[in-house]
C-alpha cells in the first residue's frame, strides 16, 4: 500500500488511472498487462534507436502498487548490467506517447509518465477572429436599418410635400378627452369652468 | 412636443418597465440580499418600497404627464427658482449616459466571443513556449484572466494610462449605434422598441430559472439565500441598503421618468401604472435573485466536488491506494484515517492538501461587474451546451442594459429639444449619441475600467439623493400640495388619497434627509476612497487609494451636478431684479416725459 522513494535516477514511475479512463469498461491490471507494457516500452526503444534488439527483457518493471503504479528501468540490449539514460527513455516515449496510450486505450492524463510532461496542443489562430465576423453581421444589420429608417422618412416628407397642403391642423389640435359627470365630452374641456374652491368662500 | 407621443398607454408602460428592470436588478438585488440576511432581507425591502419608493415615482410621473416637458422645462414651469433641478437631473443622466453603455460593450464583447466551439474563458490559454498556460491566468482563474486580460486588457492602477482597446471601442460604436437606431425617430421607434426590450429578459429569466433549478447543487445555493437571518434587521444598514436600492433601481431624480411620462396623454392613469411598475420592478429583483442563486448554488456545489476530486487524486496518488477506495463521499474519512496511519507521509503533503468548504464557497457573495460577467460566466462554462447559455445570457444583460440606456439618453434629448437647438429630431440624437461615443472612448482605455468604476460608485449615488429631496419639498412645499392635489385631479380625475399627501409630504421627505444625512457621514468616515486595482502578479485585486488628481475629479463629478441647483436659483434671482429695476426706469421715464 505503501510507496517507496525509490532511489532510481534512470528509471520512469508510471501511474494508471483504468477507472477514469474507461469507468464501467475498465480492464483488470493483471500480469498480462504488464508484458503488454513491456512490449510496448520496447517497441518504442526500437522505434526511437532504429535498433532492433530491443526486447521484453530489456524492460525491467518494478514496485507495483494497486493504485496501479510502477517503476520501471531499461537495460541496454548488448549489456543487461547497463541501464539506458533518462533523457533517452524520454525521448523514445515522448516519440512514441500517442502510440502508447492507444494501445491501452487511455490519454496523456491517464497514463502518467511522471517527469514526462506532454506537449501541450498549439492554439489554433484563425485569420479572422469568429468574434469579429459576428460583430461585422451585427453591425451591417443595425446600418442597412438604419439607412433604411432615414431613407423611408425622406420618402415620407417627399410624398407629403407632392401631396396636396389641406393637411395642415393634423396633429396640432390632438382632442384632450375631458370626463365630467362620468359622461364623456368630445369637445375641448374648457378649463373655466374647473371650480378652483370646493366649498364656496362667504 | 405634441405630436410625438406614445401609441398607446401600454408602450408606456413597458418603457418604464424597460428602463426601470436593469442591470441593478440581476447583480445588486441578489448581493444585498445575501449580505443582509436572505429572506429576512425582504421585510425593510417591500416596506421601503411603500414608504419611499412608489409615492416618488407617483410623483415624477404626475409631473410629467402634467408640465409635459423635460425635466428643466418642468421645473422651471413648477418653480423658476428650482430650475436648477432640472439641469441636475440632465447632467446625472449624462454622466450616466458616458458610462453606462461601456457594459453594453462588454456584453456585445461576451455575446460575439460566445460563438466558439470552446467558450474563450473555459480554458487559460497555452504561453508561448506550449508548456503550460499563461501565468497570469494559472494565478487567477480562466474566467477572471478573460475579463481583466483580453476584455479590459487592465492596467495596473488608474495611473497607468494606455492605448485604447480596439475591440472594446468597436463593441462601443456598435451599441451607441443600436441607441441610434432606436431612438432616431423619438418615442415613435423607442415605443415599439420596449415591446421586446421589456419582455424578452422575462423569457430568458424563466428559461434560466427552469435550466438553474435543474442544475445539480443549485438547491444549496437557493437555501442559503432564503434562510432568513433575522439578526441583520437590527442593524441600520440593512434597512439603508434597502432605501437606496429601491430609489436607484426606479431610476428616480435623473429625468427620464419625467422625459417619458411628458409624452403621456393628458388623462392617462398614471397612479395605476405607478403602482403596477413599482411592483414589477421590485418582484423582477426577487425573481432574478432566484435564478442568480440557484446559480451560485450550481457553482459554488462544483467548485466545492473539484476541491473534493483533487484532494481524492492527491491521497491516492501519494499513498498509491487502488482507484475504488476513496469516493468522493469518504474523502474526509480517509484523510483522518491516512493522518493517523502515516503521519509522516501525510506531513509530507503540506500545503498542498487543499480544505473543501460548501459554505466559504457560497459565502463568496460578489456583485455588480463582477458578478455579470465573471462568476456568472463561471458557472455557464460548467452547463452543458454552454454556448447556447451563454448566448440566451448576454442578450439578455443587453436587454436589460439597452433598455435602461433608452430612459437615460430621452432624460437627456427631451429637455434638449425643447429648448429647440436643433429641430430636426434625429441630427439631435445623432450629436448627442456621437458626443457621448467619443467621450465614451476613454473609458475602453486600459485604465478605463478603473474610470468606470470612479463613475458608477459617485456619478450618480449622492447627487441623486440630493436632487430627488429637493424634488419631493419643491413640489410638496414651494409649489404646494394643494396645488399638486388640483392638477392630479385635473388629469385622473380624482382626489389624491391620504396615503400619496401622507408620504410624499412627510415620511418620504423625512427618509430621504436621513438617507443623505448617512451618506454624508459614511463617505466622511470612510476616509481616502479606494478602489479595486487588478495585480497582474497576483493574480487578484488589491485595495489601491485614489491619487490626489482622481479624488479632486470625484468632488467635481459630486458638484458639478448638485450645484446646478443653487446657482440657477441665483441666476434667475438675479434676472428677476434685473427686470423689475428695469420696468421701475421705464415708469420712471414715461412719468418724467
Amino acid at each position: 500500500m505503501v510507496s517507496k522513494t525509490l532511489n532510481a535516477p534512470n528509471g520512469y514511475k508510471v501511474r494508471i488511472s483504468l477507472k477514469t479512463a474507461l469507468g464501467e469498461d475498465a480492464y483488470e491490471w493483471n500480469q498480462s498487462e504488464m508484458f503488454f507494457f513491456q512490449a510496448t516500452m520496447a517497441f518504442a526503444m526500437r522505434r526511437h534507436f532504429q535498433m532492433e534488439t530491443y526486447n521484453v527483457d530489456n524492460i525491467i518493471l518494478c514496485v507495483q502498487t494497486s493504485r496501479v503504479s510502477f517503476w520501471f528501468v531499461v537495460t541496454s540490449p548488448d549489456n543487461t548490467t547497463m541501464l539506458i539514460p533518462k533523457a533517452d527513455v524520454e525521448k523514445a516515449v515522448r516519440m512514441s506517447r500517442h502510440r502508447i496510450n492507444n494501445a491501452f486505450l487511455l490519454s496523456d492524463r491517464t497514463l502518467e509518465f511522471l517527469g514526462i510532461y506532454p506537449t501541450l496542443a498549439a492554439p489554433v489562430n484563425p485569420d479572422t477572429p469568429p468574434w469579429l465576423i459576428v460583430f461585422g453581421v451585427v453591425i451591417g444589420a443595425v446600418c442597412v436599418g438604419i439607412i433604411a429608417l432615414l431613407i423611408s422618412s425622406l420618402l415620407q416628407k417627399r410624398r407629403k410635400e407632392k401631396g396636396m397642403t389641406e393637411d395642415g391642423q393634423d396633429e396640432e389640435d390632438m382632442q384632450v378627452k375631458g370626463v365630467e359627470n362620468g359622461i364623456n365630452l368630445d369637445g375641448t374641456y374648457n378649463r373655466g369652468f374647473t371650480d378652483d374652491d370646493r366649498f364656496t368662500k362667504l | 412636443l405634441i405630436e410625438n407621443k406614445w401609441d398607446n398607454p401600454m408602450q408606456f408602460v413597458l418603457a418604464c418597465v424597460s428602463y426601470a428592470v436593469g442591470l441593478g436588478n440581476v447583480w445588486r438585488f441578489p448581493y444585498l440580499c445575501q449580505m443582509h440576511g436572505g429572506g429576512g432581507f425582504l421585510i425593510p425591502y417591500m416596506l421601503m418600497l411603500v414608504l419611499l419608493g412608489v409615492p416618488l415615482f407617483y410623483m415624477e410621473l404626475a409631473i410629467g404627464q402634467k408640465m409635459r416637458l423635460g425635466s428643466i422645462g418642468a421645473w422651471r414651469a413648477i418653480s423658476p427658482y428650482l430650475g436648477g433641478v432640472g439641469m441636475a437631473s440632465v447632467v446625472t443622466s449624462m454622466y450616466l449616459c458616458l458610462y453606462y453603455n461601456v457594459i453594453n460593450a462588454w456584453s456585445f464583447w461576451y455575446l460575439f466571443h460566445s460563438f466558439q466551439s470552446i467558450l474563450p474563458w473555459a480554458e487559460c490559454p497555452v504561453n508561448s513556449n506550449l508548456t503550460g498556460p499563461v501565468e497570469e491566468c494559472e494565478r487567477a482563474t480562466p474566467t477572471q484572466y478573460f475579463f481583466y486580460r483580453e476584455t479590459l486588457d487592465i492596467s495596473g492602477s488608474i495611473e497607468e494610462n494606455g492605448g485604447i482597446h480596439m475591440g472594446q471601442a468597436l463593441c462601443l460604436l456598435l451599441a451607441w449605434i443600436i441607441v441610434y437606431l432606436f431612438i432616431i425617430k423619438g418615442v415613435k421607434s423607442t415605443g415599439k422598441v420596449v415591446y421586446f426590450t421589456a419582455t424578452f429578459p422575462y423569457l430568458v429569466l424563466i428559461i434560466y430559472l427552469i435550466r438553474g433549478v435543474t442544475l445539480h447543487g443549485s438547491i444549496n445555493g437557493v437555501k442559503y439565500m432564503f434562510t432568513p437571518k433575522m439578526e441583520q434587521l437590527a442593524k441600520p444598514t440593512t434597512w439603508i441598503n434597502a432605501a437606496t436600492q429601491i430609489f436607484f433601481s426606479l431610476g428616480l431624480g435623473f429625468g427620464s421618468l419625467i422625459a417619458f411620462a411628458s409624452y403621456n396623454q393628458y388623462n392617462n392613469n398614471f397612479e395605476k401604472q405607478a403602482i403596477i411598475v413599482s411592483m414589477v420592478n421590485s418582484g423582477t429583483s426577487i425573481f432574478a435573485s432566484i435564478v442568480t442563486f440557484s446559480i451560485y448554488g450550481f457553482k459554488a456545489t462544483f467548485n466545492y466536488e473539484s476541491c473534493l476530486e483533487r484532494v481524492r487524486l492527491l491521497l491516492l496518488n501519494t499513498f498509491d491506494l487502488a482507484e475504488d477506495t476513496i469516493s468522493l463521499e469518504n474523502v474526509n474519512h480517509w484523510i483522518a484515517e491516512l493522518n493517523r496511519t502515516h503521519p509522516e507521509q501525510f506531513a509530507s503533503l503540506g500545503g498542498r492538501l487543499e480544505t473543501c468548504d460548501l459554505e466559504a464557497e457560497l459565502d463568496t457573495a460578489v456583485e455588480g461587474t463582477g458578478l455579470a460577467f465573471i462568476v456568472y460566466s463561471e458557472a455557464i462554462k460548467n452547463m452543458p451546451v454552454s454556448q447556447l447559455w451563454s448566448v440566451l445570457y448576454f442578450i439578455m444583460l443587453l436587454l436589460l442594459g439597452m433598455g435602461s440606456m433608452l430612459g437615460n439618453v430621452i432624460a437627456v434629448i427631451t429637455p434638449l429639444s425643447d429648448l429647440k437647438f436643433i429641430s430636426v429630431l434625429s441630427y439631435l440624437v445623432g450629436l448627442v449619441c456621437l458626443f457621448c461615443l467619443l467621450l465614451g472612448l476613454g473609458f475602453t482605455t486600459r485604465s478605463g475600467n478603473y474610470w468606470f468604476t470612479m463613475f458608477n460608485d459617485y456619478g450618480a449615488t449622492f447627487s441623486l439623493l440630493f436632487i430627488v429631496l429637493i424634488e419631493v419639498i419643491t413640489v410638496c412645499y414651494i409649489y404646494g400640495i394643494k396645488r399638486f392635489e388640483k392638477d392630479v385631479e385635473d388629469m385622473l380625475g380624482h382626489r389624491l388619497n391620504c396615503y400619496w399627501k401622507i408620504m410624499l409630504a412627510g415620511v418620504s421627505p423625512i427618509l430621504l434627509i436621513a438617507l443623505f444625512i448617512f451618506y454624508i457621514v459614511n463617505y466622511i468616515q470612510g476616509g481616502t476612497p479606494t478602489y479595486q486595482a487588478w495585480n497582474k502578479e497576483l493574480g487578484k485585486s488589491v485595495v489601491t487609494e485614489y491619487p490626489p488628481y482622481a479624488q479632486a475629479f470625484i468632488g467635481l463629478l459630486l458638484a458639478s451636478s448638485v450645484c446646478c441647483i443653487p446657482l440657477t436659483a441665483l441666476y434667475t434671482y438675479c434676472k428677476k431684479r434685473n427686470l423689475a429695476s428695469g420696468k421701475r426706469e421705464r415708469t420712471v421715464s414715461t412719468v418724467s416725459a
